[in-house]
């Protein structure tokens, strides 16, 4: 346990985009947000006339917890790409510099090397997007407070623990989720650089897309594509209708929420249920079908991590 | 225990090359064993079947563990320097030592850093950011910080200057080597091992060729610096090998009786290397 530990420790020396990268991002919240270039949906709409003053108290809610949401989401995403990366090098570059010889020559099995990368990859970079989406979400309240104040308005109203307490539960229900739902992913790429002599990252991405275009020419169907895209947004796909986007503008002393005047807006978002859709992912069997692929891609990766190169 | 490893017949084939074939050998504790052949002869992939990296045929007992199945065990007791090149280049020292001390057992970080400080390397510098030769001081420092019973050194000096080279072999055998540890090492550099070797190991295309400790090999070779005038006479002798010198021929003999010898010129002990060349050129006459 103690060695699987300074494993993990490892992974963040060598891979420092796992903690840079959500305080560039929270840098540059900070800077948009002192330069008031841009508009956070409603909350940038208050500095004049406050529009979100005006709707009533529970759709108020329901339309900031979509603000932070989509906050959080902002984070999720740029820290997905850093562990398509993180889990593309992972058993990989090691081997590019022949530096495997030196990790192997230290009293460590190959499957708890394996296991760190893939808890490193599913589990710690989610939580650290889940840690630097709540920051996000409290410098785009303390943001939004300071404008709000500047434009003689009530900070409070941003404040609702209610509200930032639903935040805070949802993001960590999701980033629950978006472990499990990403496992067999984080397992694939990983054994994509596992296998890979060169080049893992078109290891990982030409098999199934040529899986597809071969589905596509030869029975003119998109099982395979709608099969990995499904994987990859699924989760994000969630949050908005799955018919349609959630679109929130600003214009002028008015919010509009997918074209329409904020109040009859307001009223089609607090229909959506992301806490409802992301419980139904538990009940859907491809969950844990893909856990069970990602147990037995971990299992690949390992034995390749023996027998590649060395043997 | 006093053997730490058991080879019986040990093989390993890739494709249709055979890299070990049907090799045995023994390494006894507390010697200093060099694994000598030329390029492809197996050399490194017996060490590799030693070190749990590569599978093979045959029966294999290191530290009384199957390297191939109990590698992170056995890796408690046995360190090797593949190559000076391999510690991961990202890595500041400092890290390297803190991760070295928190996954291995038997690591002290005082002798580490006792011996870090009589060099010029930083504890927080990068290791790319280091020269070979200091590279090469860190992994020897780490090394020889681990109370290991089985050090493997694998062309432990390819590419480091002469001094680095001195003083990396001095380093071992003055500050590591004791009667207990055992020291298994393959360069090309024979000339430079051979005075801290106490037994040699010949392989050449997968077999062993020779198998002797120093003694034995002194007791039995013998190297003549034959005068010109008597070359006739060395010849009737038998030598192995011939090598012209200045105003010597160099005749490699054994068996012979010092008595023969003696007559012929200086007698002298062979150095690894002539001795290399004679027992390869006899095993693939």
């Amino acid at each position: 346990m103690n060695h699987c530990l300074w494993l993990i420790r490892r992974e963040f020396w060598e891979n420092r985009a796992i903690w840079i990268t959500p305080l560039v991002v929270l840098g540059a919240l900070l800077l948009l947000l002192l330069g008031g270039k841009v508009q956070f949906g409603p909350i940038g709409g208050m500095d004049n006339g406050t529009p979100l003053g005006a709707i009533p108290a529970d759709q108020q809610q329901q339309l900031l917890l979509l603000v932070y949401a989509g906050i959080s989401l902002m984070m999720f995403l740029v820290m997905g790409v850093v562990a398509f990366f993180y889990a593309l090098d992972s058993l990989y570059s090691d081997r590019r510099d022949r530096s495997v010889l030196f990790w192997k020559s230290l009293p460590l099995s190959d499957a708890d090397t394996v296991f760190a990368k893939f808890a490193v990859g599913a589990g710690v970079i989610p939580l650290v997007s889940f840690a630097g989406a709540v920051l996000a979400q409290l410098l785009v309240a303390a943001g939004g407070s300071i404008r709000l104040a500047l434009a003689g308005g009530s900070a409070g109203i941003l404040w609702q623990p209610g509200v930032l307490g639903s935040a805070t539960g949802l993001g960590l229900l999701w980033t629950i989720t978006a472990m499990l739902w990403y496992a067999p992913v984080v397992a694939y790429l990983m054994l994509a650089s596992a296998w890979a002599r060169r080049g893992p990252f078109l290891w990982a991405v030409l098999p199934p897309l040529a899986v597809a275009i071969l589905e596509r020419v030869l029975l003119r169907s998109e099982h395979a594509g709608d099969f990995v895209s499904s994987r990859i947004f699924g989760l994000y796909r969630l949050l908005g209708n799955r018919d349609e986007d959630v679109s929130v503008t600003v214009n002028g002393d008015d919010v509009i929420v997918n074209g329409e005047e904020v109040r009859a807006g307001v009223a089609r978002l607090t229909d959506m249920d992301p806490l409802g859709a992301l419980l139904d992912f538990y009940t859907s069997p491809s969950l844990w079908l893909g856990v069970v692929a990602a147990g037995l891609m971990l299992g690949a990766a390992i034995w390749l991590r023996r027998y590649r190169d060395t043997d | 225990m006093s053997e730490l490893v058991v080879a019986r017949d040990l093989s390993k084939s890739y494709g249709a090359t055979r890299a070990l074939d049907q090799v045995s050998f023994r390494i006894g504790a507390g010697r200093i064993v060099g694994l000598i052949g030329p390029n492809g002869a197996g050399k490194t992939t017996a060490l590799k079947a030693l070190l749990g990296l590569t599978r093979f045929d045959g029966e294999l007992a290191v530290l009384g563990l199957d390297p191939w199945r109990q590698r992170h065990r056995l890796m408690q007791d046995v360190c090797f320097i593949a190559d000076v090149a391999v510690l991961p280049r990202w890595i500041r020292v400092r890290q390297l030592i803190d991760f070295v001390a928190g996954t291995h057992p038997r690591f002290r970080r005082e002798i580490c850093l006792q011996f870090l400080a009589r060099t010029d390397v930083k504890p927080g510098s990068r290791i790319r950011e280091l020269s070979k030769g200091m590279v090469t001081q860190v992994h020897l420092a780490l090394v020889m910080a681990i109370d290991a019973r089985l050090l493997v050194l694998d062309e432990p000096t390819l590419g480091l200057d002469i001094l680095m080279r001195k003083y990396f072999y001095d380093t071992l055998l003055n500050e590591y080597f004791d009667q207990q540890r055992t020291i298994l090492v393959t360069t090309h550099q024979v000339e430079e091992v051979e005075h801290i070797l106490t037994d040699l190991l010949f392989i050449d295309h997968g077999r062993i060729v020779l198998d002797a400790s120093m003694d034995a090999v002194q007791q039995e070779y013998a190297q003549v610096a034959v005068r010109p005038e008597q070359a006739a006479a060395a010849r009737a002798l038998g030598p192995l090998s011939e090598r012209q010198g200045l105003g010597r021929v160099h005749m490699l003999f054994r068996g012979a009786a010092p008595a023969d010898l003696e007559p012929l010129g200086e007698v002298g002990l062979p150095s690894v290397a002539d001795l290399f060349v004679a027992v390869i050129q006899g095993a693939r006459a």
